[in-house]
């Protein structure tokens, strides 16, 4: 079963409530993942990308329809499960990096680790191996501030993927990045869909960073378009 | 990096306003534990053993008005008394003092050894103060406030009585709860109040805590209907009542402790709700990574706690320090003899401070776990 979707979309409807008015996000969207795809979510401001991304993501909830990851309805978790859920299935990677001022790249990408139940030794060595896989194994212990965007976005890559999730959402990860430092991600993400078995879903407004993909899809006015 | 290290690198990140918060919270702390420690100084009787032995006979219309030297006779007759001495104050000034700052009493000598009962007589003569009608017995405090020894001269000016008596010192006493009084022969008053006829009070010992009330009751019933009637109360009570005549301490502080309580807790809810507003976007991120709704909640009670604790620590374990090495008897002229910051008023203080900690957490946490994360997210890009 190796070819079948890692995530089913089926007929997804998210409807935001502004005010008196209700804003349909997505209107009956249905799509299927397979395993190890590069998927680049594109389309206007307010089509819906991000919405789609972060419902398949588990970070908010549809109004009607199905997102199944990996055979498990994301919708139908509670609050407690869904968080599990997000920690050892999803990696996330954030336009604005998202890092935690405070804490040193390695202690960033250490975070989610915290949930797990590794021992200081397994953390640290996952933790080294996700700074290597993404080249910042020399400036592990410098703070955000020392780092430069590109080097940040890298280091939520590899905060991304230190979990070993099966999927890697990224939303615009290259908006904020200067042309060099955005192919260096572009280039990360795609190795991690070809060589290490990630599926990878990316928002982007970019044409460019969308060719660094397997596919793309889309979105206008909350639905896939043809 | 572990999850503690977390927490504290988290509440850590803005020096200021964490010297700020710390700063509040300590000198609210300092401010109820000394509000604290003045009320017991203030509205605490002396808790000795000999307190509840000791029982006081007054005049019931007033404080100020004499009894009759003839009841004497009585009040040493009823079951249960063991001793029995006039005792009224004098109130005279003491070397040029413009205010009284400790009581003078005249009393019987004889009759007063019996009522120093947790008292004992550290230095020079009792029988020598007994003889001599013209010496004086001096709690300890004074005499090394004043830097006197047995056999230096005492001399007061009287406010209430025409007599400035010249006294010399012959004993002086130590270990009571209050260790700063002077007393001399009521014989030198007798002179100048008519040979002897009245008196302030009546100071008496019972022969034990259980017979009080009765003696108490005795006493009262003796002198009912007569031209002076009594009011016998125990030296407890007695206390309780003089103070009484400051106004109402106990309410005083409760309040101005209210009011900083108020305000600690209105610095810690703002301080928290400031910092965890500044991190909403940090905080939908730790929930996108996993963490739940109740971790989260942890990381911000243990980060509100901790400012708390650290800033109770300064503020109480300073007050103690400062309040324990400061020579405040001196400093008050000795209207404060004790302040004691004692462990039960640090604990309150601790308890306070931590419950507020806690409090302050709730609000920011609430909003936090009402947040959800594609809204936090949302907030940032």
């Amino acid at each position: 079963m190796a070819n079948d979707p890692i995530v089913q979309v089926r007929d997804l409807r998210k409807v935001f409530r502004q005010g008196d008015l209700d804003v349909i996000a997505l209107n009956g969207v249905s799509v299927d993942i397979a395993p190890c795809e590069f998927v680049a979510l594109m389309g206007p401001s307010g089509s819906g990308k991000s919405t789609l991304l972060h419902l398949i993501a588990g970070i908010d909830r549809p109004t009607s329809g199905t997102v199944l990851v990996q055979g498990i309805n994301v919708a139908e978790l509670n609050e407690s499960q869904l968080a599990d859920w997000r920690n050892q299935n999803v990696g996330f990677v954030f336009q604005t990096f998202n890092l935690i001022p405070v804490l040193t790249g390695f202690e960033n990408v250490e975070l989610p680790l915290l949930l797990t139940q590794l021992k200081r030794s397994e953390r640290r060595r996952q933790v080294e191996t996700a700074l290597e896989l993404v080249g910042l194994s020399d400036r592990m212990h410098h703070r955000p501030d020392q780092l430069s965007g590109g080097q940040q976005q890298r280091v939520a890559i590899a905060r991304a993927l230190v979990t070993d999730p099966a999927l890697i959402v990224a939303d615009e990860p290259t908006g904020n990045l200067d042309a060099k430092s955005a192919a260096d991600v572009m280039l990360i993400l795609q190795a991690l869909a070809r060589s290490s078995g990630k599926t990878v879903i990316m928002v982007t407004h970019d044409p460019k960073a969308a060719a660094y993909g397997t596919r793309s899809l889309h979105l206008e006015k909350g639905e896939i378009a043809a | 990096m572990n999850v503690l290290s977390f927490i504290a690198k988290n509440a850590l990140r803005n020096g200021r306003r964490v010297t700020l918060t710390v700063s509040s919270v300590a000198v609210s702390c300092a401010l109820l534990v000394t509000l604290q420690t003045l009320q017991r100084e203030l509205t605490i009787p002396p808790e000795s053993e000999g307190a509840s032995l000791r029982v006081i006979v007054r005049n019931k219309v007033s404080l100020m008005q004499p009894l009759p030297a003839r009841q004497l006779s009585v009040i040493e007759r009823i079951p249960g008394v063991v001793a029995v001495s006039p005792f009224t104050f004098f109130g005279g000034t003491y070397a040029g003092e413009t205010v009284t700052s400790f009581a003078q009493f005249a009393i019987d000598p004889e009759r007063f050894r019996g009522l120093l009962v947790e008292g004992r007589i550290a230095s020079g003569d009792y029988d020598d103060f007994v003889r001599d009608r013209t010496s004086c017995l001096v709690g300890a405090d004074t005499m090394t406030r004043y830097k006197l020894k047995v056999g230096d001269r005492m001399k007061f000016t009287g406010t209430f009585y025409p007599i400035d008596p010249d006294l010399r010192i012959a004993a002086v006493f130590a270990g009571t709860v209050d260790d700063r009084g002077v007393f001399f022969n009521h014989k030198l008053l007798d002179d100048v109040t008519g040979g002897g006829s009245t008196v302030g009070t009546w100071y008496l010992r019972v022969a034990s805590a259980k017979v009080a009330p009765d003696v108490i009751t005795a006493i009262n019933a003796a002198f009912a209907n007569s031209s002076a009637e009594v009011r016998a109360e125990t030296e407890r009570a007695f206390q309780m009542s003089f103070m009484a005549m400051l106004g109402d301490v106990k309410s005083l502080t409760l309040s101005i402790s209210a009011v900083v309580v108020f305000t600690l807790m209105l610095v810690s809810v703002s301080t928290m709700s400031m910092s965890i507003r500044e991190r909403f976007r940090e905080l939908a991120v730790l929930k996108a990574l996993g963490f739940r709704r109740r971790e989260i909640f942890s990381f911000i009670l243990a980060e509100s706690f901790g400012l708390a604790f650290v800033g109770a620590v300064f503020g109480i374990g300073g007050t103690w320090l400062f309040w324990s090495h400061i020579n405040l008897q001196k400093l008050s002229n000795g209207f404060l003899i004790y302040f004691e910051v004692t462990p039960r008023i640090m604990a309150m203080g601790g308890t306070v401070a931590a419950v507020l900690g806690i409090l302050s957490a709730i609000a920011p946490a609430i909003a936090v776990a009402r947040m959800s994360v594609a809204d936090g997210l949302r907030t940032l890009d």
